[in-house]
């Protein structure tokens, strides 16, 4: 019997980033996903016995709370994600260096790096996001159970992932940028049959 | 097996690479007999088959060092906690250094 | 056609073409490719898999031992399915397996011949045979005679996924107990999956005639699962097999999403395979048919009672036009009666029992039927099935029927709760095993338990699944269970009919005889699990699930023992064969693993770069250009301009590690065999590594930026590793530390800049301001600085290379950015862009360490470090690396070798010999780690580890290399075969 469609991983070559398009079912978008530019990111860490006072730091110069937990928190274009106990990850969509800007208001409270670069965002909207995840990941994203706000670090097909849910519909996820191809190829191949929109620049 | 991470929530075992026993401490190395408590430390290691005290490391989650108690015939978990914790527990703040004769 | 006028669960008004043997066929939507052929008369299916006898469908479901089958053609055929458990599609072709040149005329049937050298033992016995034996006979003749369908010679082309659900309670099987269990646990709330290797829910409902609440049965299963697929919080999946149960409540099953059409639907995979991870489950898995043994007992036409029953009811199929019955039980006595109820004659009822419950016997007589009691089948006769030798109360007689429907009683399908290795346990009452010690949080239901009777089914499963529920804390409300009549089950256990005539199979799908079980009793194998080994009964692709009950109870006849006291083998996962295309997923072809791209990836790709795998990396390996035919060429010529001007590579993979805080100095003189607390700023060092155990785990270089800042580079392939051992240091050994560390790999792009003319590119590409002449950045120094107009950068002068060289950090997104930019600054200089291969010739010539030599079993010593351990400090594995055997003097050592004739090339691997010592182990003196074919001298130099070989220099040693035919005169030289001074990196 004649092949009447064929796979797209079949002709995209292993080794570039998919590019921008629509991928699988034609007429459908369970899944869309957009790559998110000049998010500038930091990690923070305090120094020891410093927690309380960053806690506070945070709160009085940039309204911000830790989450305690793996947790994301949104303060205007700011957000924080617990990553583990005393580290977090920061994120602005407006500041070009939240390193910068969390050093100034830390000064010797914290460590802190820079880590813009090493990831890349991908915000990911649809029906179908939790079903796509779900045939990697092995955390439970059930929308009835990963709640807007939830943050997980995590595995994604092998690969290691930050996500978190922004709102009801709204996913984020923040990979290592060496991984970028090779997650995309299992979001095209997972979400295919769903109908897969990836929008490179967002 | 599902691993409960006490700071991620119930994970599984595929994200976590497995070190084994965690009950050795490492030994002051400024002892007359170090290199007799360092070849225990090193190599010898019970095998018990029941409750096991274990070391994983959640690499694909927070990157901690999780003191898991494991049933080695069942496999089922009945606890786990973080490193430090599980220091500040036993009572054994810090692993040996020179000097240190504890 | 033997297609019934009325009746079934099939779609009259869908017809299907299919092909078998490449005869085309009809069936309808419903069918499965057994009971389409039944439908068609098609009675012979297949040949045995050791001595090629005639076998035809024994069973309805995932039990069946003979129809085996290929289905579709070329790189879709797959072998060895089921065709009772293979849902009919329109255009399947089927072709049956292991016959030639056909199934009707099979010359191989002459293994039959053979039966006395292919019996019990048969394999361990060929060991005994001269060799020759088996070069000559067992392997060319036998191996080809005896074996199953013809593996696909071309690769899948559909695709395969995994996924990840989880759920409150998982209900294995959606018979009358699984629909009612999810039934209770859905209408609580709880999230339910119910899954069902069917694809039609309803289980044994659908194959019976029974009434539950006055309607039949199967539109009760209906019902229930509409009301069940209308819960949001309940999955239904069919088509679905649980095949294993692992750790945590974690459950493996297949999902059949494509397997029942002729090729998936656009952008669906043939198959899923899911992790389900449920707090609670319910096995509801139903009972197995088991058959009895006897004489002539795998002749077409010999079937299951409940599977001539099932292709009545279900699939409104007559497998026969005359049918005889064979029983042990009551419930074969009910399959009679719908038989005849079809329409179908039913010549007789021949029961093992001298006395069965009068109703039915009374029953049976008004239909017409003989019964015969106190009876057994002693023969059959005919290709396919046209009479039965029976004896009944000691008269014999022989009985014309196409069709013999036997049941020896049902076997509860316990092989699940065997997963955690819990030993199933006898019940008398019921001559079956049941669940013994289950998985934990796994309770089991209905007939899977041994309650066979419908009843008990629908009450247990409801109770089970309520107290699944109830015990996540979901309020349950019981649903009330439909009342049915109680049916008897009354059984006696009976299982091999001693003096029957001609082979009895035991195991069909292996092709186990009664006589194998003798022979193996005879020769002492015994207890089940030799028993098992020895005559491969019950390790088929079946597992036995028709024949081990029987097999076992045969032994325990021959030693007297009883069943209990026999056991049973148990049953390891996976329940039903899995594809290995399934187990795979998304990870195949260069999608096995992650591959992870460099910042320069595609700007070395537009350079025509030729890539390699290191690790999960892919890496520029060279970039030959138009007209070189040989990768050596370009080496060669990468390695000469990076010596003569300047080249770049991208060294992004290595390893980088931020480390912050007061106390970074001390961690890092803790895990550094040298001293870093006293580096000054601005500075880097080169650092080596150990195990506790002495051995050397990593090296690189660290470079103090900041008082309390320092960044550790690493190994690209221990990258993850070191960075779990920092953390393993700060958290366990040493949490009085006050460090943070955070992976900065990804963060910067690193670029190597080496060669003679390196400064001069580098100035042209950073910001006015960065210094980087030899007082501004002086060999070993470290600066941050910007590059590119305002690109933030870290500035360090370091060389693998042994050339002036200098690693160039920046943000990863401006990584090509750079490369481009140097590229253009070193125009001048005919800047060439080098990979991975002329690195590795360039620290060879300089005689750096690489992963050859950090081969887990080198200390620091031996590679010529031992100077630079401190004494003045602990540090991880300095106790350990003082144990006696790895301060031998007699432990290889790092030392460079060249060739004594200059033309002859060097292979690493090769073993070194003393001039004249034998090649044996004992002369063993070390090994050759690394080669290389050095543009510089001319020929080929090396690295090793060679027996007090640093005071060897100058002498000649053997370099010998059995595999590839190496064995040549080596000189011993000093490591480094450049610049030995270092001049030119300090220049």
């Amino acid at each position: 019997m004649a092949e009447h469609w064929s796979h797209p991983l079949d002709t995209l070559p292993f080794d570039t980033v998919p590019p921008a398009g629509h991928y699988g079912v034609a007429d459908m978008t369970g899944v869309a996903a957009r790559r998110i530019e000049g998010l500038s990111i930091a990690t923070l860490a305090p120094a020891r016995g410093a927690e309380a006072a960053i806690t506070e730091t945070m709160r009085q110069a940039l309204a911000m709370e830790l989450p305690g937990a793996s947790r994301a928190v949104f303060a205007g274009a700011r957000t924080l994600i617990g990553t583990a106990p005393g580290r977090w990850l920061a994120l602005s969509s407006l500041d070009r260096d939240i390193a910068g800007t969390l050093r100034a208001a830390l000064g010797p409270l914290a460590a802190i790096t820079d880590q813009s670069d090493a990831f890349i965002a991908l915000d990911l909207a649809g029906p179908k996001v939790a079903d796509t995840l779900a045939k990697g990941a092995l955390i439970d994203l059930d929308p009835r159970v990963f709640l807007p706000g939830m943050a997980a670090t995590t595995v994604l097909a092998h690969i290691g992932i930050t996500l978190w849910r922004r709102e009801e519909a709204t996913w984020r996820l923040l990979v290592a940028r060496s991984f970028e191809a090779a997650l995309l190829r299992f979001l095209v191949s997972s979400a295919a049959e769903y109908g897969f929109e990836l929008d490179a620049r967002g | 097996m599902r691993i409960p991470c006490p700071y991620c929530g119930e994970r599984d075992a595929h994200e976590f690479s497995y070190l084994g026993d965690a009950t050795p401490a490492r030994p002051d190395p400024a002892a007359p007999d170090a290199q007799d408590r360092f070849f225990d430390y090193v190599y010898l290691r019970d095998n018990p088959a029941g409750a096991h005290q274990e070391w994983w490391y959640h690499a694909y989650g927070c990157r901690q060092w999780v003191q898991v108690e494991r049933n080695t015939l069942t496999h089922a978990v009945a606890g786990a906690r973080l490193a430090r914790d599980a220091r500040d527990a036993a009572g054994d703040a810090a692993g040996n250094v020179p000097g240190d004769a504890s | 056609m033997s297609r019934l006028a009325k009746g079934g669960l099939i779609d009259r008004a869908r017809s299907l073409a299919f092909t078998f043997d490449g005869r085309s066929y009809g069936g309808h939507a419903g069918d499965t490719l057994a009971s389409a052929l039944l439908a068609n008369d098609v009675r012979l299916v297949g040949r045995s898999f050791k001595y090629h006898r005639p076998r035809g469908i024994v069973s309805a479901g995932a039990e069946e031992p003979n129809a085996l089958v290929e289905l579709r053609a070329g790189a879709r055929r797959e072998p060895n399915t089921r065709a009772t458990v293979a849902e009919l599609f329109d255009g399947l072709d089927a072709q049956s397996q292991n016959r030639w040149p056909s199934l009707d005329l099979d010359l191989l049937s002459v293994n039959q011949l053979l039966s006395p050298f292919l019996g019990a033992g048969f394999y361990y016995k060929t060991f005994m045979w001269p060799a020759a034996f088996w070069e000559k006979v067992y392997e060319p003749i036998i191996r080809r005679a005896a074996g199953l369908g013809r593996m696909a010679e071309a690769a899948d082309p559909d695709h395969y996924e995994k996924a990840s659900t989880f759920c409150d309670v998982l209900v294995i099987g959606a018979g009358p107990a699984g629909l009612m269990a999810a039934l209770a646990a859905g209408r609580a709330g709880a999230r339910v999956i119910l899954a069902d290797e069917d694809f039609l829910t309803g289980g044994r409902l659908n194959a019976e005639t029974r009434e539950i609440d006055g309607k039949p049965a199967a539109e009760w299963a209906a019902r229930v699962t509409a009301e069940l697929a209308s819960l949001p919080n309940v999955r239904l999946m069919t088509r679905t097999t649980v095949f294993g149960v692992y750790d945590s409540g974690t459950y493996g099953a297949l999902e059949r999403v494509a397997d029942h059409l002729p090729v998936p639907p656009p952008f669906q995979p043939r198959q899923r395979l899911w992790r389900i991870h449920a707090r609670r489950a319910v096995l509801a898995a139903g009972a197995t048919e088991r058959p009895v043994v006897f004489g002539g007992n795998d002749r077409p036409g010999v079937m299951l009672a409940g599977a001539v029953r099932t292709y009545v009811n279900r699939f409104a199929v007559a497998p026969g036009r005359r049918v005889a019955v064979f029983a042990t039980n009551d419930d074969a006595w009910r399959g009679a009666l719908d038989i005849k109820a079809a329409g179908i004659e039913v010549a007789a009822i021949i029961d093992v029992r001298r006395a069965v419950a009068a109703s039915l016997v009374q029953q049976a007589k008004a239909e017409g039927i003989r019964t015969l009691l106190d009876g057994r089948v002693t023969a059959t006769h005919g290709k396919l099935l046209t009479a039965i030798d029976i004896v009944a109360d000691g008269r014999p007689e022989r009985i014309a029927v196409d069709t013999l429907a036997v049941s020896g009683g049902w076997s509860p399908n316990v092989h699940l709760t065997c997963h955690h290795g819990g030993k199933p346990a006898w019940n008398g009452a019921i001559a079956a095993f049941v669940p013994g010690t289950v998985p934990p949080l796994l309770a089991v239901a209905g007939a899977a338990s041994g309650a066979f009777t419908l009843g008990s089914a629908l009450t247990d499963g409801a109770a089970q699944g309520a107290e699944a529920a109830e015990a996540l804390g979901f309020p349950v409300p019981l649903p009330d269970v439909p009342a049915v009549a109680e049916e008897s089950v009354a059984i006696a256990p009976f299982w091999h009919v001693a003096d029957s005539r001609g082979p009895a199979f035991v195991d069909l799908q292996n092709d186990v005889t009664a006589k194998d079980i003798s022979i193996a009793h005879k020769e002492g194998f015994r207890s089940v699990e030799h028993l098992k080994r020895y005559t491969t009964l019950g390790m088929a692709t079946d597992q036995g699930r028709t024949s081990n009950v029987t097999g076992l109870a045969i032994m325990a006849s021959l030693t007297g023992a009883s069943i209990p006291e026999t056991g049973t083998t148990i049953f390891r996962p996976p329940y039903t064969p899995v594809s290995l295309g399934a187990l795979g997923g998304h990870h195949r072809g260069k999608d096995f693993r992650a591959v992870r791209l460099t910042p320069t990836h595609e700007w070395a790709k537009a350079r025509g770069a030729v890539f390699i795998e290191t690790g999960a990396w892919l890496r520029a390996q060279y970039f030959p250009r138009p007209g070189e035919t040989d990768w050596l060429e370009s080496v060669n010529r990468e390695v000469k301009a990076v010596r003569a001007s300047v080249g770049l590579i991208d060294v992004s993979t290595f390893g980088k590690i931020d480390l912050q805080g007061p106390d970074v100095g001390t961690l890092l003189d803790r895990v550094y065999i040298n001293t870093f607390s006293t580096l000054a700023i601005g500075k880097a060092r080169y650092g080596v590594m150990l195990r506790e155990d002495g051995l050397v785990m990593d090296d690189g270089t660290t470079a103090r930026l900041a008082p309390e800042h320092y960044v550790m580079t690493t190994t690209t392939a221990n990258a993850a590793k070191v960075y779990q051992h920092l953390e393993f240091c700060l958290q366990v050994l040493w949490p009085d530390l006050d460090v943070a560390i955070a992976s900065v790999s990804e963060q910067w792009a690193q670029i190597a800049l080496a060669g003679p003319r390196a400064r001069d590119v580098l100035a042209r590409v950073v910001d006015a301001g960065v210094d980087v002449s030899h007082e501004g950045l002086p060999f070993m120094g470290a600066m941050e600085g910007s590059v590119l107009g305002g690109v933030k950068a870290r500035l360090f002068r370091l060389s693998f290379s042994g050339e002036l060289g200098f690693e160039i950090a920046v943000p990863a997104r401006h990584g090509a950015e750079l490369a481009q930019a140097l590229m253009n600054a070193g125009e001048t200089f005919g800047i060439t862009p080098y990979g991975i291969e002329a690195l590795g010739v360039m620290r060879i010539e300089k005689g750096h360490v690489s992963g050859n030599e950090l081969s887990g079993q080198t200390t620091a010593r031996d590679l010529g470090f031992g100077r630079m351990a401190s004494t003045k400090k602990d540090y991880i594995g300095r106790v350990m690396a003082g144990r006696p055997g790895l301060v031998d003097p007699q432990r290889p050592a790092f030392v460079g070798f060249k060739p004594v004739d200059p033309s002859q090339r060097l292979r690493a691997g090769a073993h070194f010999l003393k001039i004249g010592a034998a090649a044996s182990l004992e002369n063993d003196e070390g090994y050759m780690t690394s080669v290389a074919h050095s543009p510089h001298l001319g020929h080929w130099i090396g690295l090793g580890l060679l027996q007090r070989g640093p005071e060897r220099i100058g002498e000649r040693v053997r370099a010998y290399d059995p595999v590839r035919g190496g064995d040549i005169e080596v000189e011993i030289c000093a490591p480094g075969f450049i610049d030995p001074e270092g001049e030119r990196l300090r220049g």
